[in-house]
């Protein structure tokens, strides 16, 4: 049975000179989706990401690539662009291109054909005969994007592919990702950057101090790490909407919207749901809104690797 | 066309292409036929004529002894003091030398002659105002004693003397092929070490740019570093048969017009080794004849391109490793010393191995696999048999140089793998042994 997740990593161990790098990793990365990899600086995901590639061996433990166990062949199936770019500054687009594809098991045709499509795509196509350092760094990194991504691979791993590029190309490489995802390719993203996780990623794991911490559809985790806070606004006087419920609750921010309006935060304990909450208040004071305030995925992050 | 292929062929190619390979291509030919017409017009164009002064004390110098234009010989007056004489002399400056010839120098041999100078004279006019102040005593006393010039002509005699091997008779005068075999050994020296440092700096060039961990995402890090490797070492090839090709032209075209056949009693080829066994060369015509026929190209090129090889990937593995463990440049010095060390020492004692190449010495030094590819291209080019290096242990020297280049690369894949993941850190020896053990 073909297996769901593209990638399977169980118990993964590696460490480097006494200093341990990852320790007991077990991750499954669905197929078809946007898979963020979070975690602090120095957390061990370019270790992991490293594994996953074949650039490393790990000490122990298992990867599974689409059910197989991970070896050289998959090498042809995954597209990588690491967070330290570069290419090689003295060739030619073109050639540097054409170059690594054939290393991705392309051949030159294919591989010319495609770059021509991506080429295209890109609107980098006058710039197949400059050299790199002719480039600027942005431009060097839709480059590499594509050179990423031309094997059509199944797994695509993107260590920060958005940082150092102005908000237009931003936002083309966004719409490329996904895209490809579209195309039923598995994305790993590696990445500090909040925004763009919540707004492209399906699913999440931060790695802390070489742990995996958590793992989890977004929508999830922000239910996890959600602190049963609720923004609540009212017309009415600010002490009968205080008095109105003991216990169980409290304000975590009051503030006058305008001259009737109120606006109030608040944190529900466990003994107290917001059905029980409304009906105490409800003659009481006017509700005009109240919505559940969940946490941001930087909310996420910041508490999960604090609790560590 | 298969991974580690494309790899050569990248590193091949981009090298091959760059202006400054096409450069050297014409300009390395162009330096080795330059300096030998150099070396010949300089030999030439040493001071042309001297004008000298004679300081004659017994009078009887003034009929014998020889006269040129080219050291012409002028006589001091007679009745002036040898001090007087000594001021004259440095007061005109059309005057070159002063030689002064004391009184009983031509009765007895226990006197010398002396050559007072302004500008140091060259070695060749040295020789020759001994040579005719020799035959000047010579002639002198052949009269005196009432000999027959021409008998005394046809005692006199000057012979060379031909060192030959009796196992094989090709083998005559070797030590005046070593020349053949410095140059060539310089050449391996600075192919080597030229090839090798460029292996170190594309190393550096993939660390700092970065583009390594794309590439080792597709290949194994040992696959790029033998590519890398190989298509450095072809381009090494390539071009020693660019220079070989050229030179060869060049030296059947244009060095035959400008050393004419004249004899030229001055012209010697460039060697000590050459004058000290008296196996002079006064002729261009027998320099070329000795390059042409003395030297066995065929074995002498195939030997150099086989050494060449093996100290080339004994040495670009472990500038290989050298530059895996640096972040610049500037940081390989400590590691490039011990490297270049035994290299350079290889070079030093060329000459000791030239004056006997079948000493326990040169038999060491051109089987040790870190000098060998230099000292063993020396005793081949003097010829191979008894006398030289015999072909045993040609053999066992290049098998000894592959079973080190096997060991050396396996040392230096395992540091190369650590080293080009590791940034930021210039890494020291300790670390190194580190990677080694992991």
């Amino acid at each position: 049975m073909p297996s769901k997740n593209i990638i399977e990593i169980e118990n993964l161990h590696k460490s480097y000179s006494g200093h341990k790098a990852l320790e007991d990793i077990n991750l499954n990365i669905k197929k078809s989706k946007i898979f963020g990899l979070l975690g602090p600086n120095g957390a061990g995901k370019t270790t992991l990401i490293r594994i996953i590639n074949q650039i490393m061996k790990p000490d122990s433990g298992t990867i599974k690539f689409d059910g197989e166990i991970l070896s050289r062949k998959h090498v042809y199936s995954i597209g990588y662009l690491p967070e330290e770019r570069g290419l090689y500054k003295k060739m030619k687009v073109g050639e540097q291109a054409l170059y690594l594809a054939q290393l991705k098991g392309l051949s030159k045709k294919e591989a010319k054909e495609k770059l021509n499509y991506w080429f295209e795509k890109l609107q980098v196509t006058n710039w197949w005969h400059k050299r790199i350092e002719d480039l600027s760094k942005g431009m060097a990194q839709k480059i590499q994007f594509i050179t990423t991504i031309l094997h059509e691979p199944k797994v695509i791993i993107l260590d920060e592919p958005l940082s150092g590029l102005d908000p237009a190309n931003s936002l083309l490489i966004k719409k490329e990702i996904l895209e490809l995802k579209k195309k039923k390719t598995s994305i790993i993203l590696s990445t500090h950057d909040m925004n763009s996780v919540e707004e492209i990623c399906d699913e999440a794991a931060i790695i802390n101090k070489s742990k995996k911490i958590i793992q989890g559809n977004i929508e999830d985790l922000k239910e996890r790490y959600q602190d049963n806070l609720w923004s609540i606004e009212y017309i009415g006087n600010q002490m009968s909407f205080s008095n109105a419920v003991w216990g169980g609750w409290e304000i975590i921010k009051h503030h006058r919207v305008n001259e009737k309006n109120n606006k109030a935060e608040i944190k529900l304990f466990d003994n107290l749901t917001i059905n029980q909450f409304t009906k105490g208040i409800i003659d009481h004071v006017e509700i005009v809104e109240i919505r559940k305030k969940t946490p941001s995925i930087q909310d996420v992050f910041l508490k999960a690797t604090a609790n560590e | 066309m298969n991974k580690i292929g494309l790899i050569i062929s990248r590193e091949y190619t981009t090298r091959v292409r760059k202006k400054s390979f096409i450069l050297m291509s014409l300009l390395g030919p162009l330096l080795i036929v330059g300096f030998i017409m150099l070396t010949a017009y300089l030999k030439k164009g040493n001071k042309e004529n001297y004008e000298i002064l004679v300081v004659d004390e017994s009078h009887l110098f003034d009929s014998i002894l020889r006269n040129s234009t080219k050291y012409h010989l002028q006589w001091a007056p007679k009745d002036k003091s040898y001090d007087d004489i000594q001021k004259i002399f440095k007061a005109d400056e059309k005057l070159d030398l002063l030689v002064y010839l004391p009184i009983n120098l031509i009765k007895t041999n226990s006197m010398t002659a002396k050559c007072l100078y302004k500008d140091i004279p060259s070695t060749g006019a040295q020789k020759h105002l001994s040579s005719i102040i020799n035959e000047a005593i010579e002639l002198y006393r052949v009269t005196y004693n009432k000999i027959d010039i021409s008998t005394y002509k046809s005692i006199k005699t000057s012979i060379n003397l031909d060192v030959v091997d009796i196992e094989n008779k090709a083998n005559k005068n070797i030590q005046r092929k070593a020349i053949v075999g410095m140059v060539f050994s310089i050449f391996i020296y600075i192919f080597i070490f030229m090839y090798s440092l460029q292996v170190m700096r594309g190393v550096i060039e993939e660390k700092t740019n970065r583009i390594v961990e794309i590439i080792i995402s597709s290949v194994s890090s040992f696959q790029l570093m033998m590519g890398k490797i190989i298509g450095v070492g072809l381009v090494g090839i390539t071009q020693f048969l660019i220079w070989s090709l050229v030179t060869t032209i060049m030296s059947f075209t244009v060095l035959p017009r400008f050393i004419t056949d004249k004899y030229n009693p001055e012209f010697q080829f460039s060697s000590e080794e050459i004058s000290k066994n008296n196996t002079l060369m006064n002729t261009s015509n027998e320099i070329i004849q000795f390059i042409i026929y003395e030297i066995q190209w065929p074995y002498l090129i195939f030997f150099f391109i086989l050494f060449f090889i093996g100290g080339y990937l004994l040495y670009s593995g472990l500038m290989a490793a050298i530059g895996s463990a640096v972040d610049e440049e500037a940081d390989t010095q400590q590691f490039l010393i011990p490297l270049t060390i035994p290299m350079v020492f290889a070079l030093m004692m060329a000459g000791k191995v030239i004056d006997n190449p079948s000493s326990s010495l040169a038999f060491w030094l051109s089987e040790i696999p870190f000098t060998s590819p230099i000292i063993m291209i020396i005793r081949i080019a003097m010829g191979i048999g008894d006398s030289s290096v015999e072909i045993w242990e040609i053999i066992l020297s290049l098998f000894l140089l592959i079973i080190t280049f096997i060991g050396t690369t396996w040392i230096s894949g395992k540091i190369y793998r650590k080293g080009i993941l590791s940034y930021g850190k210039k890494a020291s020896y300790s670390d190194i042994f580190k990677w080694l053990k992991l």
